[in-house]
């Protein structure tokens, strides 16, 4: 019954998810095999992280009334609703309920003035798209962009726009074309943008936490392998792996640090041209995972 | 809409390709035979709503001319796209990074070792 135990134990499971649970993710080679089960476990254990911390100042608020964390939240929007909700207040229980609402409130926030402003940027980059770039001839629901540069790209929204150069054009043969494409085309329809979204808001503010620092880069690399896949699925991975391969080497390297980038390329690859692309039981692990990792501060709080 | 960005489109090449020099609505739709003037003229004007047109009265004629060249767009739109992540906000999901030269070694030497056998799972 008492909820300051439960409140130090998801505490402890708070830390736990966004630091070594997370670097361990990061590091892990079974999730190549099953990106997108993968991308849903880096999205359940930032839920759970924030369940639990709201989890854990809610049971600090919600301890003086000795009635179990169901009760106590149950009196506590009883006396919100009855006007009169800092009666019995004291120090701890005032504490954990401004934690309780302040990580509630800052995320909600920032995820929202975040998804703002991608989505003006993406509004402007297409009405860019719409003043410079023709659609195919060859290859429907395409864009050409007249440009020597090798760029292959898709712009998320309601209608994502697969936007590739001629400088691409002419790097790449037909098989090749046909398969970056296809893969774009995984993209806009497992909708990667609305997908990163969240992951995007984290990184900037919450730099300091290794999940938020880690969890964008791991995603976007796992988008890719996802989309890799979709395209996989249609046409002959050796084409993808080979286009990837041109298209990577072909212009001169930035001088920003791309080892990340650089190293998903390779893994890649590698799983392109592998035999055990994709694992089940790859998928089933990354799923048990996700059930625990957001059952488990539930758990926590109704087994008081 | 996809065939209102279309025009927009066309009207801006014919106005990039005046290389600066104002130009009237009725030389606009000479350009455009297959559209009929009102038709350019409304496109006109919401391209200068949109600020990528500059208009300017000299008597009764309206001239228009684009202020930032093709070239001024298109750079923009590349740093977007190619851009480091900061710049990249629009355009999350890229085909693929650029590597360095002894990853693009290790790269090519991977697709050598394989076997020419076209056909997905």
């Amino acid at each position: 019954m008492n909820l300051y135990l439960d409140a130090g134990i998801l505490s402890a499971l708070v830390v736990l998810l966004v630091c070594p649970f997370s670097t361990r993710l990061a590091r892990a080679n079974w999730v190549t095999r099953a990106p997108r089960a993968a991308v849903t476990l880096w999205h359940s254990l930032g839920i759970s992280a924030t369940l639990a911390t709201i989890g854990a100042g809610l049971c600090v608020a919600t301890e003086r009334f000795h009635a179990g964390f169901v009760g106590g939240v149950g009196e506590l929007g009883e006396g919100m609703v009855g006007g009169h909700p800092l009666q019995g207040l004291g120090l701890p229980d005032a504490l954990g309920l401004t934690l309780a609402a302040d990580v509630g409130v800052v995320l909600f926030s920032v995820v929202g003035v975040v998804i703002v402003r991608t989505v003006l940027a993406r509004a402007r980059h297409r009405r860019l798209l719409n003043l410079l770039a023709t659609p195919s001839q060859g290859c429907m629901g395409t864009l050409t962009l007249d440009h020597p540069s090798p760029v292959a790209y898709c712009l998320p929204g309601i209608r994502p726009r697969i936007v590739i150069s001629s400088g691409t054009m002419r790097l790449l043969d037909q098989a090749q074309l046909a398969a970056v494409i296809e893969h774009e085309r995984g993209h806009a329809h497992e909708r990667h943008g609305l997908v990163m979204l969240p992951m995007t808001s984290l990184t900037e503010p919450f730099r300091w936490i290794p999940f938020a620092r880690l969890a964008p880069r791991a995603v976007a690399g796992l988008l890719e392998m996802a989309a890799d896949d979709h395209s996989a699925r249609r046409h002959a991975p050796s084409s993808l792996a080979s286009a990837l391969v041109a298209l990577s080497t072909s212009a001169a390297p930035p001088r920003c640090a791309f080892a990340f980038a650089s190293h998903g390329v390779n893994v890649r690859v590698q799983r392109l041209i592998g035999s055990d692309r994709t694992s089940k039981r790859a998928a089933i692990a990354a799923g048990l995972l996700c059930t625990l990792a957001v059952f488990a501060p539930l758990a926590v709080v109704l087994s008081s | 809409m996809a065939a209102l960005g279309e025009l927009e489109r066309r009207v801006m090449e014919v106005l990039w390709g005046s290389m600066g020099t104002p130009l009237t609505g009725r030389q606009v739709a000479d350009q455009l035979p297959d559209r009929a003037y009102t038709t350019v003229l409304t496109i006109l004007d919401r391209l200068r709503r949109k600020n990528i047109v500059e208009r300017t009265t000299e008597g009764k004629a309206h001239r228009f001319a684009a202020p930032a060249s093709r070239e001024t767009y298109m750079a923009q739109l590349m740093v977007e796209a190619l851009g480091s992540a900061q710049d990249r906000q629009a355009v999350l999901v890229r085909f693929a990074e650029v590597v360095g030269p002894e990853e693009a070694v290790v790269l090519r030497r991977a697709l050598e070792d394989l076997p020419d056998e076209p056909g997905g799972t």
